[in-house]
């Protein structure tokens, strides 16, 4: 008996100990009110600001009337003056009109004649000069009431943002932020780079004041603007800069901007505010790949770090950016505060509160709800018009440069076959797909890979959907439909592929049903098999290494923005594998792409690398190393009653320090 | 005779344990697809051989699969399960940070579940034939179909969209700075959802073993004889039936504590809700293979310590087992 005594002694020592644990999670994150309190005297001080510029335009309107008075009295004067002198022109003309004895009087008259003109003349220029100063005075107070009325409306304006992000970005600093996007685009929140994407997507002097490069594309020198700090307060300088360089390249470990940094040998710092980066090989785009997307870290911060990825910060990175980083909970949010000494101006948002939620579903749902006030991904086509119904959300538009393709192994056949690839290419309704699978929401695909909102863009690509071509195309080549089943042959086999696909991405699986039918018109079997996204990537990309070959017949594939973004990285797609394709996931290998690719990293001239381009793009299109079907449409949902500031970047989308910086302090 | 039966119990469980330990081993590692892309992120193509190895060497996969199961074993005997891939995070304080939540959520849907599977039961087998028995039969085993990530969503549109009256996820308001009841208030109001799911989830199963059980009790001989002597259904119903009828019930309560953490995995990721079950949730999706083992072993454990319970439970609760 005693022993079931302990067992039930037991059970109440686990019920203690969940009981226990559960008060534990209640009572944590009793985090102090301050911040709220500073947010609420920023507010404060700036409603104060308004009202000390309010009475200011009040004086000022006071200072107005007093002088149109002043004016008022001048006239009267004037008026008064007038009189006068009427008075002293019909003395005179009576004493004409009188005898000898007039005049005396005359003169007199004259002379009060004169006195009377002078009079009236004085009190002609005080009143126009009255007026001149009412009209100043009136201006000032305008100005001083608009000024006011605009610090205002700032001060009422969003205190904190709420965005929605779809999975955790770890601690955010360089080592550890997770994905392309958005955690590199929440990552340059609180750092920024030598230069900075405008609204174009064209890199413009940022940390640096001025970016110059030599004729043969190996040295890039800048200067860089002084008196920027860091969150806390020490300066930035170029040996910031260098130490920033040298730790990218020494800890390669999981950090993206080592490989920014290939082939630099040097940085070479010319003064404080001054460095060269030198290169082994002539590189050009060197901006966009590097200077644009390496954020600058504090060397007196990270000198003692030796494992960067496993180093604690606490919940604070320190760089230069327009916010700051004050709270991570993991899984959960992450809280930024603005940094009000931001150098190129204070962020128009106090503080970004970004909070992570576990899928679309989550996050649409708390836009709904107002839980959040913006998400910082793009949102499925079927929701733009749901969302955009409701009050107050908003939708922001625009190009991205992600892509939708067909991948096939272009290594075998029958894919090695110019004629097949052709043939696939022209049986692909891409207006169909757009219109069917994403509703309108994203632009047709260019058979030449580039965008067309891209400046190097080849307009001469257009895509041509024709099935009685692409028969043709096949027949010609031989492929033909011998036992009348409906599906070609080739080699003696049924032309009958699977076209594997990752289940997850549910617009990708119905572009993958929609190219089932689409093959089935030129009698090409196919099927979908719609795998786990780990399956998915072994079977296009094993290993995520181009050396180690495809295990897929064909499959639906897409890039991130910034494989595309950057034209030059072109050559990584289409160069033959050993030519440095590293992206070449379909085995596609030719001659003259090689050479093209060779040449296009040290090409000197913009209009030299454009002219390769166009080329390459020409022969993407006749070639197809893959089918490019289309580019989704970047939408963001936002609510507009809390912020609608949104800066949309080509390609980019709304995600970065831009949208929360005051227009005026936009490049 | 006991101590030997405890000896072949406690034999019993070691191997469970080394089965389960070796299998949460193995799992991560038989799922097609590579840790490196988490680790090494889009770029991972451009990665020179020299990188790839480097990162590899860094997080310990370069080791023979036996030195890293050997590793395991030295990890869940210190207790230092070393960092996640993903957040680079100490594994353990992750783990800490999350179990808090799980336990309450699924401490709560137990013992609602419990409560309404043995009420409703007991009504359903008490009024049996009738179509107070067979609605609430029906409406069960609907309930039961249902799969729970529809029903979480469906609960979030109606109370969280529609009507503005609950949170749609997350444990507590992100960046709130709530402090005292206000910060209690929020910890309720966020678990209600996620409770009201797992609960609605949970009950069938509570309530089939108790209508059954007490079915085959009402139809025993002392009941008859209980009624023939004079009894009221009162007396009947908490006096003979109900107390004959909870032991079965409390073994499946048992076995569902071990269980509902595993529950958790979907209807956390619904709600965006902080436990374990969504650390498995984002583990498994991302590769993240020391944080996969380590979550996987609280699940081991929690099934296999409920089960002790239940093991240990059932002669307190039956006397008839005493004695065998």
């Amino acid at each position: 008996m005693t022993t079931m005594r302990r067992f039930a002694s037991s059970k109440a020592l686990i019920l203690v100990v969940a009981l226990g644990l559960m008060a534990a999670a209640c009572g944590g994150e009793d985090t102090s009110s301050e911040e709220v309190s500073a947010a609420q005297a920023q507010a404060a001080a700036a409603q104060s600001d308004a009202a000390a510029a309010q009475s200011e335009a009040a004086a000022a309107q006071s200072e107005a009337e007093s002088a149109q008075a002043e004016a008022e009295a001048a006239a009267a004067a004037l008026a008064q003056a007038q009189a006068d002198l009427e008075a002293a022109q019909a003395a005179a003309s009576a004493a004409m009109e009188g005898d000898e004895a007039s005049q005396s009087a005359l003169a007199d008259a004259q002379a009060a004649l004169e006195e009377a003109e002078q009079r009236a003349a004085a009190t002609a220029e005080a009143s126009e000069a009255a007026v001149a100063a009412a009209e100043s005075a009136l201006a000032e107070a305008e100005q001083a009431l608009d000024e006011a009325m605009m610090e205002q409306e700032a001060a009422a304006g969003p205190v904190t943002v709420r965005a929605a992000i779809t999975g955790d970005e770890a601690t955010l600093n360089p080592y550890t932020y997770i994905s392309g996007f958005p955690g590199w685009n929440l990552l340059m929140l609180q750092y920024d780079s030598l230069m900075q994407l405008d609204a174009d997507g064209i890199p413009q002097p940022w940390l640096a004041d001025t970016v110059s490069v030599n004729a043969d594309l190996t040295e890039y020198s800048f200067t860089m603007v002084e008196g920027v700090t860091w969150h806390d307060g020490q300066p930035l300088t170029a040996h910031d800069v260098d130490f920033s360089v040298d730790y990218y390249i020494n800890n390669v470990e999981a950090s993206r901007f080592a490989r920014d940094l290939r082939g630099v040998e040097d940085l070479v710092v010319t003064g404080d505010y001054s460095a060269t980066f030198v290169l082994g090989s002539p590189k050009a785009g060197f901006e966009l790949a590097a200077l644009a997307d390496i954020p600058i870290i504090p060397r007196h911060v990270w000198e003692g770090v030796e494992v960067p990825s496993e180093h604690d910060f606490g919940a604070t990175n320190i760089g230069t950016g327009p916010y700051k980083l004050v709270e991570y909970v993991e899984g959960q949010s992450y809280r930024f505060e603005a940094n009000p000494d931001y150098f190129r101006g204070a962020p128009a948002v106090a503080e970004l509160v970004v909070i992570v939620y576990a899928d679309d579903a989550g996050a649409q749902a708390a836009i709904r709800t107002g839980e959040v006030d913006v998400i910082f991904e793009r949102i499925p086509p079927e929701q733009i018009p749901l969302l955009d119904a409701q009050d107050p959300l908003d939708i922001a538009l625009g190009p991205e440069f992600t892509t939708q393709m067909i991948n096939y192994d272009a290594s075998k056949r029958p894919f090695d076959d110019v004629a097949v690839r052709q043939a696939i290419n022209l049986a692909m309704d891409r207006q169909d797909i757009v219109d069917t699978v994403f509703l309108g929401a994203a632009t047709v695909g260019s058979p030449g890979w580039i965008h067309p909102e891209h400046r190097s863009f080849n307009p001469s690509m257009i895509p041509v959907h024709d099935v009685a071509a692409a028969n043709a195309l096949l027949d010609e080549a031989g492929y033909l439909d011998s036992d009348g089943d409906g599906v070609r042959e080739f080699d003696g086999q049924p032309m009958s592929f699977e076209i594997i696909t990752n289940a997850p991405d549910s617009l990708r699986l119905r572009i993958a049903e929609l190219t089932v039918e689409m093959l089935a018109d030129i009698g090409i079997e196919t099927s979908v098999a719609a795998v786990e996204t780990g399956t998915w990537e072994q079977a296009v990309w094993p290993e995520f290494n181009v050396n180690n070959g495809r295990n897929y017949d064909i499959a639906m594939w897409g890039w991130s923005a910034p494989v595309q973004a950057d034209p030059l990285r072109l050559p990584q797609l289409v160069a033959s594998i050993p030519m440095g394709g590293f992206l070449n996931l379909t085995g596609y290998a030719s001659a003259e792409m090689d050479a093209l690719s060779a040449a296009l990293p040290v090409e000197s001239t913009e209009a030299g690398r454009i002219a390769i381009l166009l080329r390459m793009q020409e022969i993407i299109a006749e070639e197809l190393p893959f089918v490019l079907l289309l580019y989704p449409d970047g939408a963001y949902v936002y609510d507009s009653s809390v912020y609608s500031d949104w800066e949309f970047i080509a390609g980019q989308g709304i995600v970065s320090k831009l949208s929360l910086l005051p227009p005026s302090a936009r490049p | 005779m006991r101590r030997r039966l405890d000896v072949r119990r406690l034999t019993q469980y070691g191997v469970v344990v080394v089965v389960a330990v070796t299998l949460n081993f193995l799992l991560p590692r038989l799922m097609p697809g590579n840790p490196l892309v988490l680790i090494a992120g889009v770029d991972v193509g451009l990665l020179s051989p020299d990188e790839r190895a480097e990162i590899v060497a860094r997080v310990g996969l370069d080791a023979p699969l036996w030195k890293q199961y050997l590793r395991y074993w030295g990890d869940i005997l210190t207790g230092d399960f070393g960092y996640s891939f993903r957040s680079s995070r100490p594994i353990v304080d992750m783990i800490w940070d999350r179990l808090p939540w799980t336990l309450l959520i699924t401490g709560l849907s137990l013992i609602v579940s419990a409560v309404a599977g043995v009420i409703l039961g007991a009504i359903s087998a008490w009024r049996r034939g009738t179509k107070t028995d067979l609605g609430m039969l029906s409406g069960m085993i609907s309930i039961e179909s249902l799969p729970s990530f529809w029903l979480g969503m469906l609960l979030i549109s109606i109370f969280a969209v529609q009507w503005g009256l609950l949170p749609s996820s997350h444990a507590v308001t992100p960046a709130s700075d709530l402090v005292g009841w206000a910060h209690t208030w929020d910890i309720v109001s966020h678990a209600v959802l996620p409770v009201v799911t797992l609960s609605i989830l949970a009950t069938p199963g509570v309530y089939m073993t108790m209508r059954y059980s007490m079915l085959e009790t009402l139809g025993e001989d002392y009941i008859r004889t209980a009624r023939a002597k004079g009894a009221g259904e009162r007396r009947v119903l908490f006096g003979h039936v109900a107390r004959n009828t909870i032991a079965p019930v409390v073994t499946v309560l048992a076995l569902r504590i071990g269980f509902a953490f595993g529950g958790t995995v979907i209807v956390e990721t619904v709600f965006t809700y902080p436990g374990l079950g969504r650390l498995v949730f984002e583990a498994v999706s991302g590769r993240d293979y020391p944080v996969m083992q380590a979550a996987f072993l609280v699940f081991t454990a929690a099934v296999l310590v409920a089960n002790l319970a239940a093991d240990l439970l059932y002669p307190l609760i039956d006397p008839r087992t005493r004695t065998s």
